[in-house]
């Protein structure tokens, strides 16, 4: 049994794990807290013996009065429905972390906070780029050829969305690249759709046209009504806010030529 | 009987630029139309029939002729808002 107390984005998070191996993730990318005084966001207990390994990606949400429930073949989560206390039940390491991304995705869609977008994404200066896109194209490939520049995400990011601005916050839910330690938050300065291509290509899209195109950029959520519109409330905030464009891109670094 | 159509349910409509986007929470579709349609949409919060519509673009943006071609756009675009699952016809 394990307690650990993490941060994800600006939000404390309690962590009770019964499997010391599952535990030891939290060692690698994700920021740990000494101080048991804070007040937590969210708490969630982990157990390990469920389902079996990953089959697909279909998830099934249900819910009840005071409960919501999240199955994949791979993990189950049971979560109040104000997002405060979280069961989740795993396969293993790969099943835990796509369980916690699926619950914060939720979680930051509920408190209108923001977006958790897959994507990854790289600072230059004190700004910091978005390149999203479905698996397949070119996210991990798009972090790689960023180095040196810091990256803030190799597979999702996390955007906050305020009313003035919009933030990034260093993911902890990484493909390959591990996290650099960065704490504070930097502001998104525009969002890329990737495209891989011959040639090296950058156009601006419409805000409706960047809503529609972003909407299945967006981790899973569970479908009710109120939660798609917030969605929508948040994308829209989004795209008033930071340009989107088409990026047709390279294998190689001179993409960067046309953001920087 | 001329056709009247109105909004089929409750939908959360936002303008960005000039376009608006239709987001239609039963089916979880989104919609998007350029700005004469989102003057369409708005005016279809009371049932209108494709004279009424067409009457009030043409006053709207000062159209004098054409007023055929301006219906025929106008009865593409209810009935395209009818195969979206936006609009229903309340003659039925």
């Amino acid at each position: 049994m394990k307690e650990i107390i993490t941060k994800i984005g600006d939000h404390f998070i309690h962590i009770i794990c019964d499997s010391n191996k599952l535990a030891e993730m939290f060692n690698v990318n994700f920021l740990t807290i000494n101080n048991y005084n804070l007040k937590f966001d969210l708490s969630i207990t982990i157990k390990e013996g469920y389902g079996v390994p990953f089959l697909d990606y279909k998830v099934d949400i249900t819910k009840n009065n005071d409960q919501i429930v999240f199955r994949r073949a791979d993990y189950l989560i049971e979560v109040d429905c104000e997002y405060k206390v979280a069961t989740i039940l795993v396969n293993n390491g790969l099943a835990l972390k796509h369980a916690l991304m699926n619950i914060y995705s939720s979680f930051i869609v509920y408190r209108n906070w923001g977006l958790l977008i897959h994507s990854s994404s790289a600072m230059e200066k004190d700004n910091v780029h978005v390149f999203a896109g479905q698996s397949g194209a070119g996210k991990s490939t798009v972090a790689k050829l960023s180095y040196p520049r810091v990256l803030l995400s190799d597979e999702a990011t996390l955007v906050k969305i305020s009313p003035n601005n919009v933030t990034v916050f260093n993911s902890p839910f990484r493909s390959e690249i591990e996290a650099d330690k960065l704490e504070r938050e930097i502001t998104l300065d525009s969002l890329n759709l990737l495209y891989q291509s011959h040639l090296n290509k950058r156009n601006s899209l419409t805000k409706s046209e960047a809503i529609l195109r972003l909407m299945n950029k967006v981790f899973a959520w569970q479908h009710s009504q109120e939660e798609t519109k917030n969605i929508m409330k948040l994308l829209t905030n989004l795209v008033n806010m930071v340009p989107v464009y088409e990026l047709h891109f390279q294998k190689n670094n001179t993409f960067w030529e046309l953001i920087s | 009987m001329i056709k009247q159509y109105i909004h089929k349910g409750n939908y959360d409509a936002t303008e960005l630029d000039g376009e608006w986007i239709i987001l239609n929470t039963d089916d979880y579709t989104v919609t998007k139309i350029n700005e004469v349609g989102g003057v369409c949409w708005s005016l279809l919060n009371e049932s209108q029939t494709a004279d009424t519509l067409t009457q009030s673009l043409m006053d709207m943006y000062e159209i004098g002729e054409n007023e055929e071609q301006v219906k025929k756009d106008v009865e593409e675009f209810l009935h395209n808002l009818v195969e979206c699952g936006l609009i229903q016809n309340v003659n039925r």
